[in-house]
């Protein structure tokens, strides 16, 4: 190999992610810095074991799941296990991005399902998002607030002998209503952070996005980021 | 106690159902006679002998009654009650144990195919093979009746003695009672012999007596005489059992939508991705900070 270098791979956006955010790199910028990646991952990681181990015991038409997990008896041990682990993920990822997903003034608006409509018809721009906008801020308290529900629900339907029958009746169908809403959500969240809007998976993976990118989706941001490049030394 | 040689008429957690319709079997049933029964506890010896269940340790509360509740080595138990009534005492026992619904809401509520089966003659049996342990049975059962054994992680419950019956023999607990109270026999017959009995009652002095056969369940596999059929619930007994509201909801309802919410949102996202296409910067060229060579339309 050559000795010109010791370290002739290292990529220095890719090292810079390692510990930074927000700063711009080339023609890259680092939006997710390699904690927040991980944390994301973890969550995403227990968020699919719980699915897979959840779906076959909700109903037959998965149960072919049950398999690749080693059947339903594993599921029904693994299931609850994945979902504790996952709500400990998500309340790691909670107070992680706490502080950026304050909701603004202007972004109560993301609650009303036109404004979502809007949003996916690429219509009604709006040059004042920043890293976030309104509906990611929205998602991430829904995903919260889900997994909160799923977490109390579940410990009932866990251990069902030791809760008063109206619980559990209660605690299922709390699960279930909870549970469909969280996967319709994350269906569209993957949608929307892979095919609808290429480069954003880029941004979960390699943890930086390119400047269009930035401009298009989230222009305060970008002009706060590039806005802060210049003023450096 | 999963039998082989019965046909399966439901069974839970199943899309389509094992019934072929081949060999028909008539519906069986228990018959209680609870004015008769002196509280002997045969049927209880009998039940753990033959389900080769080993001794539990009873619980004294302060009557005749074994323990408080029915255990999941322990399928069959007399209930006791002393009641006040009409100025005096009268002490009421009822042999609890699977009332073998004809609409079972354990059935409903299990999520393991086949762990809860109903047989063609009517009796419903847990399957220890498929069962999960999850106690969702519990939940849909009216009766409070299977009980989770923490030794094997599966619910356990009266089986009806199918593997007794399914050979031509009535079940372990009729055949050890002393005083008749007890019969087994087909559930028309056992139903028109409750109606005699009710009637023999009515004409002594037992006015409100009834046949316990609750169709809120579809009736019971287990037809019980009460000499005070106004007040089930001297005999532990709810009024009016049916599978939980939220049991059926959860199954009918709440399922069937989620699993239509879950792939619609799937084809809707890809039918957006079909009708609207990625959203993509788009090269305007007037920007001062860009510098990233110009992306190639897309095709």
């Amino acid at each position: 190999m050559s000795a010109t270098a010791s370290r002739p791979s290292a990529d220095p956006a890719v090292l810079r992610a390692r510990r930074s955010e927000d700063v711009v790199i080339g023609d890259e910028i680092v939006r997710h810095r390699l904690a927040t990646r991980v944390i994301h991952w973890a969550v995403a990681l227990f968020f699919f074991l719980a699915l897979f181990s959840g779906l076959p015991i909700w109903t037959p038409i998965f149960g072919w799941m049950a398999h690749l997990l080693g059947g339903l008896n594993v599921c029904r041990w693994l299931h609850p296990w994945a979902g504790l682990l996952f709500f400990a993920a998500m309340a790691v990822m909670f107070v992680h991005w706490l502080g950026e997903m304050r909701l603004e003034k202007n972004e109560r608006e993301w609650l009303r399902p036109r404004k979502m409509v809007e949003y996916m018809r690429y219509q009604g721009e709006d040059p004042e998002v920043g890293k976030y906008n309104g509906g990611q801020k929205l998602f991430f308290f829904a995903a919260g607030l889900g997994a909160l529900g799923l977490l109390l629900s579940g410990v009932v339907m866990w251990f069902p002998l030791e809760f008063p029958r109206i619980l559990r009746e209660l605690a299922i169908l709390i699960h279930d209503v909870t549970f469909i809403l969280f996967v319709v959500a994350v269906v569209f969240h993957i949608y929307l952070g892979t095919a609808a809007e290429p480069g954003t998976f880029h941004s979960m993976i390699r943890g930086t996005v390119r400047k269009p990118w930035a401009r298009l989706h989230h222009p305060r941001w970008y002009r706060e980021v590039v806005g802060g490049e210049s003023r450096r030394p | 106690m999963a039998s082989h040689n019965l046909e399966i008429r439901r069974s839970s957690a199943s899309l389509w159902g094992e019934k072929t319709g081949m060999r028909h079997l008539p519906v069986v049933s228990k018959f209680i006679d609870t004015t008769t029964c002196i509280g002997c506890k045969a049927c209880e010896v009998a039940c753990q002998e033959w389900n080769d269940l080993g001794p539990v340790p009873t619980q004294q509360t302060g009557t005749y009654q074994t323990m408080p509740e029915l255990d999941p080595e322990f399928w069959n138990l007399i209930r006791f009650n002393e009641q006040e009534f009409d100025g005096g005492l009268v002490w009421l026992m009822r042999k609890d144990q699977c009332m073998h619904c004809e609409d079972p809401g354990c059935l409903a509520a299990c999520p393991a195919p086949g762990a809860i089966v109903q047989y063609e003659n009517g009796i419903v049996d847990v399957n220890p093979d498929a069962c999960i342990g999850c106690g969702f049975c519990a939940t849909g059962c009216p009766f409070n009746v299977p009980k989770f054994h923490a030794k094997t992680g599966k619910m356990a419950k009266c089986t009806l003695c199918v593997d007794r019956v399914e050979t031509g023999l009535e079940p372990a607990c009729i055949k050890a009672c002393p005083t008749g109270c007890l019969q087994f026999g087909t559930k028309d017959d056992m139903v028109a012999l409750g109606h005699t009995r009710v009637e023999q009652l009515k004409a002594n002095g037992f006015a409100h007596a009834v046949l316990y056969d609750p169709q809120g369940v579809g009736g019971t596999g287990v037809v019980t005489v009460l000499g005070h059929g106004d007040h089930p619930e001297w005999y532990g007994l709810p009024g009016d059992p049916h599978v939980p509201l939220g049991v059926r909801f959860w199954k009918s309802v709440l399922r069937p939508l989620g699993v239509v919410a879950i792939f619609g949102a799937v084809l809707g996202a890809i039918g957006h991705f079909m009708y609207q296409g990625p959203k993509e910067p788009r090269e305007t060229g007037g920007e001062p900070t860009g510098g990233e060579p110009p992306r190639a339309p897309r095709a």
